[in-house]
């Protein structure tokens, strides 16, 4: 499959020079003490008054020939490892919305690790989904344990990778105490770590945050797999110009790649974005805007440049119930992302610009993954698949549908999607004329009202809780 | 038990087996009728009640309806020749100007099974051929099918021709095909419609006896 290509070769290398020339001339404002000691000791310019940064660039040169271009996500389970960019599109969840759409009165309520533990179960069974990042907030944590009530539930019904972020430090160690320990021993755990962690360190424009940056450093330091968010938002953040947004985007990117490469030579890095425009009749986020997709393609062809993996948040949507507008930016975005060659999407189950979790939404998600995963294997061209024999045989006027041929194709070469529907009026009518909302749905009560096989062992479930007091139940039930 | 093993042949669409059994059943001394009825019209039920949940599809039905027509083509002579001829006749086709068949053959397949006489007219039948057809061959029954939405409409020029000619009133009329539905066949004056050959064929088994008594001649 050939790429869609926004810019010419010159174009792309004066984006990467134009990024440069803001990291050395402008800088970055750094408040992660550690971070400006790694700056200051790969010669980076830093004022440690004014917590400036700032990179010559055969700094961050140097830190480019240290790029790798795969990333892997691990997985409890080794047959869901995903590796980028030969497993692309590695479609992932949206992550930490403070709220859900109560499945039963369809209200927007707080989300609590009860529901946690559904969403994970049903990621865990949808084909379309890769990896689970977590969908929500714990509104009913314990004291002490906001991390830990989303990590549990999630890690206990999904053997997919696992995917999200900590608050702070002593959160980050306990979610790694839970990854030890359903390893069997820090050792284990290390050889496969299945707690694939994420964070935005770089708060736009051009500034290192305190306790993301943290998180970051620690866990390339010690190996784990982490990589960071670049989230420009246009107007606001970063130039109102897709340009502009886009060449301060990759300046961040470039910033907190140099920081990784200063670490730890050869870390894994994904070029992830979620470049947006704000809406400037209001200053509403728009991450559903079609601008997002256009610059996700930008980013992309960058990433391309930089030989590393890229994606981000593409596919979200601004709607607040599954209406077209949900599907069509969704739908419109992660296309134009994936035939730009992006390799990660974060886009699955949020409704209202990341707000709030929506199951049926997850279920149409899943469908629009396994089409944009359909577009992705392509037109598999070989000469047998020209099927020259058989158009020969067959002659004008024939059928080819009782050939062995099409028996053989049949489940294989289309996507046989369960929410679209595909029948004619009547029969929809007789049904009482279903949405794809209320079809999805039906589909979500399918796999939640089935008991989950991929959960913990009882004996790993009494080990885990023996060692956090407190934890909550963190078990899938479907009430509806 | 040999109706078992020529039902899962139907299912598997495999002719060969189907052929090898029902010729075994007959072997074992089972009367025509029954090795119809209880393997061959038993494993298209079968195949019609995977095909209704989506455990098979289209081209499995019509591998299927294969496997039951090498079967059927070792039973049929055997049938009694009084029965045959009292179960009916229909005369099918698709409408002018329209050369989609798939719809149509399948249909014919799986009615086949009932063991109804069928005269195909093909692709692009004039109104004037079906009505000539109809007077030729006084059917119980004639199937109209469309694939277009611009094809549908000569199905009520047919039914017209059938009118002006006086030859409508004792035929039953059924349409079909993906832009028809029941409100458009009643609106042209047609007395049924069916969504697929399952249903032809379901309310065929069922009411085919009382169609034909119906029918004075």
């Amino acid at each position: 499959m050939e790429f869609t290509k926004l810019f010419s070769q010159s174009e792309v290398e004066r984006v990467h020079e134009a990024s440069l020339e803001i990291l050395e001339n402008v800088g970055m404002l750094v408040r992660n003490q550690k971070a400006m000691e790694i700056f200051s000791k790969n010669g980076c310019q830093v004022d440690m008054e004014t917590m400036m940064v700032k990179f010559p660039r055969e700094v961050v040169e140097k830190a480019r020939k240290t790029f790798v271009p795969t990333y892997t996500f691990t997985a409890q389970d080794p047959k869901f490892d995903v590796t980028m960019p030969g497993d692309r599109p590695i479609v992932v969840t949206g992550s930490s919305a403070p709220n859900i759409i109560d499945p039963e009165t369809g209200e927007e309520r707080r989300a609590t690790s009860d529901d946690i533990a559904n969403i994970a179960y049903l990621i865990n069974e949808l084909p379309g989904f890769d990896v689970f990042s977590i969908s929500t907030l714990a509104e009913d944590a314990p004291e002490g344990q906001f991390s830990l009530s989303r990590f549990y539930p999630a890690l206990k019904n999904c053997k997919k990778p696992v995917r999200s972020n900590t608050p702070n430090m002593e959160d980050l160690k306990a979610v790694l105490d839970l990854g030890a320990l359903i390893a069997g021993g820090e050792e284990e755990y290390r050889k496969r770590p299945f707690i694939n962690h994420h964070y935005c360190p770089v708060v736009s424009p051009l500034t290192f945050d305190v306790d993301s940056t943290e998180a970051v450093i620690y866990l390339i330091e010690q190996g784990l797999p982490v990589y960071g968010t670049i989230v420009p938002n246009a107007g606001m953040t970063s130039p109102l110009s897709l340009m502009g947004t886009l060449t301060l985007g990759n300046a961040e990117f470039l910033g907190l790649a140099t920081l990784t490469q200063m670490i730890r030579p050869g870390a894994p890095m994904i070029y992830a974005v979620l470049s947006t425009v704000a809406d400037m009749r209001t200053g509403a986020y728009a991450p559903g805007a079609i601008e997002t997709g256009m610059l996700q393609m930008a980013h992309t062809e960058m990433a391309r440049f930089y030989n590393v993996p890229s994606g981000g948040y593409i596919g979200l949507t601004n709607a607040h119930s599954n209406d077209a507008q949900s599907g069509y930016e969704t739908g419109m975005n992660t296309t134009g992302a994936l035939l730009a060659g992006a390799d990660l999407f974060n886009m699955g189950g949020l409704l209202g610009s990341l707000m709030a979790f929506d199951f049926a939404k997850a279920v149409i998600d899943n469908e629009i993954a396994l089409m944009l995963k359909r577009m992705k294997k392509g037109f598999e061209y070989n000469e047998e698949n020209l099927c020259l024999d058989l158009i020969a045989k067959v002659g004008p006027g024939g059928s080819y549908m009782d050939l062995d041929h099409t028996m053989k194709n049949m489940r294989t070469i289309a996507v046989l999607p369960k929410v679209a529907t595909r029948e004619m009026r009547r029969r929809w009518e007789d049904q009482g004329k279903p949405d794809a909302h209320s079809r999805a749905m039906k589909e979500a009560a399918k796999i939640l009202s089935k008991p989950n096989k991929s959960r913990f062992s009882e004996e790993l479930d009494a080990k885990v809780r023996g060692h956090f007091k407190g934890l909550v139940a963190g078990d899938a039930k479907w009430g509806i | 038990m040999v109706f078992q093993g020529i039902i899962k042949s139907i299912a598997a669409g495999d002719a060969e087996q189907s052929m090898v059994l029902t010729q075994r059943a007959l072997a074992q001394g089972f009367a025509a009728e029954s090795v119809l009825e209880k393997g061959l019209i038993a494993g298209m039920d079968r195949v019609a009640e995977k095909f209704r949940e989506q455990r098979v599809m289209v081209p499995e039905v019509l591998m299927a309806s294969r496997a039951m027509h090498a079967g059927l083509s070792l039973v049929e002579p055997l049938l009694e020749s009084s029965e045959k001829k009292s179960t009916g006749k229909i005369v099918m086709g698709t409408v002018a100007g329209d050369l989609h068949d798939i719809g149509l053959s399948l249909v014919k397949m799986l009615v086949m099974a009932t063991g109804i006489e069928i005269i195909n007219l093909g692709v692009d039948v004039t109104p004037k051929k079906f009505a000539s057809a109809v007077r030729k061959e006084r059917p119980h029954i004639l199937m109209m099918s469309a694939l277009l939405t611009t094809t549908m409409t000569m199905m009520k020029d047919v039914i017209d021709e059938l009118e002006s000619l006086g030859i409508r009133k004792n035929l039953v009329v059924i349409v079909g095909g993906a832009p028809v539905d029941a409100g458009f066949a009643k609106r042209i004056g047609a007395d049924y419609y069916f969504e697929d050959a399952f249903e032809v064929r379901a309310f065929l088994v069922e009411n085919l006896t009382k169609l034909i008594s119906k029918k004075s001649r």
